[in-house]
């Protein structure tokens, strides 16, 4: 039997960490480095390359490397982030079949999951050289407010990264989890999480060894690759000012924009000042134009401001949904790289009137906790409860054109609700139902989930069979439907049609693949990164 | 595991349907609200599946049953226009109806509520307009109403009410 690890599989970094004893620690790939980043590049010979060596690729093999696969991964096509993307993402996005998100690459089309599974294999081979045994079981972190279809979808990479997924928790818990493990508090947090791509606050009560949500609030459109894009547009602009060329037009130079721009943010974070310099930039008239920009951190502060502020009106709706004020906060934990910009940390401070914990790497805390989780689970002697919430209401499509709330957002998981169907005419052996999940009073509005059918009903006059349906919602914040005659108490059979997902057979299809794909990247010389 | 903790879970699960929240999270009615946490924690601490995470899965479905339970108790507890409400429903006649919260009743409630006012004074003005409506008194319902909504403004039925009532004396001033 193999070891289980933590991992936080990240939108721009992923993380793997388990406990040794009894302290949580994140391991180092052979490159020496915590953070991973979440990439992954195809290359001509047919084989790729993941982690911090794909992202080097990201200029020259542009069109071929995937990065940022969260935020695609269990979305429809048709959705607005899923159009967003398409416009800004140097690889090509397409449409897979049940209305799913294809990425292509080498001409190849690779599902969403099959993607984040190559991430997750990589933080698998990091566990395992350092461990120097077999890691085959997995806790892997979501945002909070990642819905059913997400949330799915990362477990399924999971299994096709040839891991057990023991459970599914929310990034801002496994913060909260990290913070509090063996210090027996009783306190009550918040966790700002701000990541590459979501923002998410969540304010936990911890007393002792449980650990309870309250509320959990966010922005799914706001991340640190905002910040990239402010930092690309104003740099764009200052070379068009001058030159009258948008390098944003050219999507070699623009990657090499994006990759200046993001070393230029990070750079900020210690430095008062960076110079960016990319020579020969642009080409015009057979001449090379080089870019030359200085940007000093208060006024890259200033161009980041609204968006800041932007996170404290969310942070306003998690206190209110929880009954408390910023007052009622006795310890503050930070999540995500961008929140060790000064410029954030500031905010921060004076928004909620404290310090933030600083104790633990805001790259490294979500991983650790997800493998604080791990080792409770896996040594049935539970250091830390968690009792999580569900982010979103969950509900059924209605006649009327209104959802019918079945679980509120916000309510304790696992969880479960059940209802009375029956017929509308005389025999009708089947009966359909779409599940939503969101906020809004109108279906339409809100997520479809999928659709079921109660088949197989036997014949009866309308209105007779009473079928209780079940909806419930497990530990990982996945929805499963079951359902049973109300009168006989006998199973009554329910085909569910999760839109935009992958089957159980596709998902062991890809990966028994997978594996194989494995084992011809390893042994691919220059591939590697040089052992330590 | 403890053998004796097995047949309590299992013949918690069989009695589980009988039991009203208070039961459930083993709280007295007029327990207070830090109470209700506690309990909360408590029960947690007893029947959180993670704790039986290596045990058969027959056992580890029956816990969770259990605790989902408990969490759906302090759900509703916890929230004090539910507990209220809940308090009422289990102590009255139809106590065996209500031993589990219905979101649908919480929206009946609310809706009946709003519907006759929930302010006094609003309460008042709307009885009087409807009283004016029956005797065809459109002009003094109008004036009620419209003190009706002055009390509630974001109450829908007084807003729905006037605009009728509205509409009705446009069209006598037409005729």
């Amino acid at each position: 039997m193999g070891r289980a690890v933590g991992i936080d599989l990240g939108t721009s970094t992923s993380c793997v960490a388990i406990v040794k004893d009894g302290k949580p620690m994140a391991l180092p790939a052979p490159d020496g480095r915590f953070i991973q980043a979440s990439v992954v590049s195809f290359l001509e010979d047919g084989s790729r390359v993941v982690g911090n060596a794909a992202k080097a690729m990201m200029v020259e093999n542009a069109e071929h490397t995937i990065y940022s696969a969260k935020r695609l991964i269990g979305r429809k096509f048709f959705q607005a982030e899923v159009k967003k993307a398409q416009a800004v993402c140097t690889y090509e996005i397409v449409e897979g079949p049940n209305q799913s998100v294809r990425v292509k690459a080498r001409g190849r089309e690779y599902s969403c999951p099959e993607i984040s599974a190559m991430v997750l294999m990589e933080m698998k081979r990091i566990a395992e050289a350092q461990l120097g045994e077999e890691v085959d079981k997995a806790v892997i972190t979501v945002p909070a407010n990642f819905n059913d279809g997400q949330r799915q979808a990362t477990k399924d990479a999971g299994t096709i990264a040839g891991l057990n997924v023991l459970r599914i928790i929310n990034e801002p818990t496994a913060a909260a989890l990290s913070y509090g493990f063996g210090k027996g508090l009783k306190q009550k947090i918040a966790v700002y999480d701000f990541g590459g791509g979501t923002f998410d606050i969540s304010i936990l009560e911890i007393g002792e060894d449980v650990y309870e949500v309250i509320s959990t609030a966010g922005d799914m459109y706001l991340g640190g690759d905002d910040f990239d894009d402010r930092l690309i547009d104003y740099m764009a602009e200052q070379f068009m000012r001058k030159h009258n060329l948008d390098v944003r037009q050219d999507r070699k130079a623009l990657q090499r924009l994006k990759n200046a721009a993001e070393q230029a943010k990070v750079e900020l974070t210690e430095k008062l000042e960076v110079t960016v310099s990319l020579p020969g930039i642009m080409e015009e008239m057979g001449g090379k134009l080089d870019l030359n920009i200085t940007i000093n951190r208060n006024y890259f502060g200033q161009m980041i401001m609204d968006l800041i502020q932007k996170t404290f009106k969310v942070c306003d709706e998690a206190l209110q949904n929880a009954h408390m004020t910023v007052e009622n906060i006795d310890a503050l934990i930070l999540v995500g790289g961008p929140t060790k910009m000064p410029v954030i940390r500031e905010a921060v401070k004076s928004y909620f009137f404290k310090d933030p914990h600083f104790g633990i790497d805001p790259e490294e805390v979500v991983a650790m906790g997800a493998g604080i989780q791990a080792s409770t689970l896996v040594e049935a002697r539970p250091g830390a409860l968690l009792l999580d919430v569900t982010p979103m209401s969950l509900g059924i499509a209605t006649a009327g054109g209104l959802m019918d709330t079945l679980i509120e957002r916000n309510t304790p998981i696992p969880t479960e609700s059940a209802r009375i169907f029956t017929t509308t005419h005389d025999n009708q052996a089947a009966v359909k139902i779409r599940i939503f999940q969101g906020e809004n009073r109108k279906y339409e509005q809100n997520e479809l989930l999928g659709e079921f059918r109660l088949a197989e009903i036997p014949p009866a006059p309308a209105g007779t069979p009473k079928i209780e349906v079940t909806f419930e919602i497990d530990a990982n914040g996945i929805v499963n439907v079951t359902a049973r005659d109300r009168d006989t108490g006998q199973a009554q059979s329910v085909q569910l049609n999760v839109s935009g997902g992958l089957s159980q057979e596709e998902i062991q299809r890809l990966k028994s693949e997978h594996h194989k794909g494995e084992e011809v990247s390893k042994f691919k010389p220059g591939l590697e990164l040089p052992q330590q | 595991m403890d053998e004796h903790f097995k047949l309590q879970v299992n013949s918690l699960v069989k009695v589980m349907d009988d039991l009203d929240y208070y039961q459930i999270l083993k709280l007295d009615q007029m327990a207070f609200d830090d109470d209700i946490k506690r309990a909360y924690f408590e029960e947690s601490r007893l029947y959180h599946p993670d704790k039986y995470f290596n045990e058969p899965l027959e056992f580890q479905t029956m816990v969770t049953q259990v605790f989902k339970r408990v969490c759906e108790a302090y759900k509703v507890l916890c929230d004090k226009e539910r507990r209220a409400l809940y308090t009422r429903q289990i102590s009255g006649p139809d106590r065996k109806k209500f031993l589990r919260f219905d979101l649908k009743v919480l929206e009946q409630e609310r809706a009946k509520k709003e519907d006759e006012g929930q302010t006094p004074m609003g309460k008042k003005y709307y009885q009087l307009a409807k009283a004016a409506i029956q005797n065809k008194d459109f002009k003094g319902a109008k004036i009620n109403l419209q003190l009706a909504v002055k009390m509630e403004p974001r109450n829908s039925t007084f807003a729905e009410k006037l605009k009728e009532v509205e509409d009705v004396l446009a069209m006598r001033r037409k005729l």
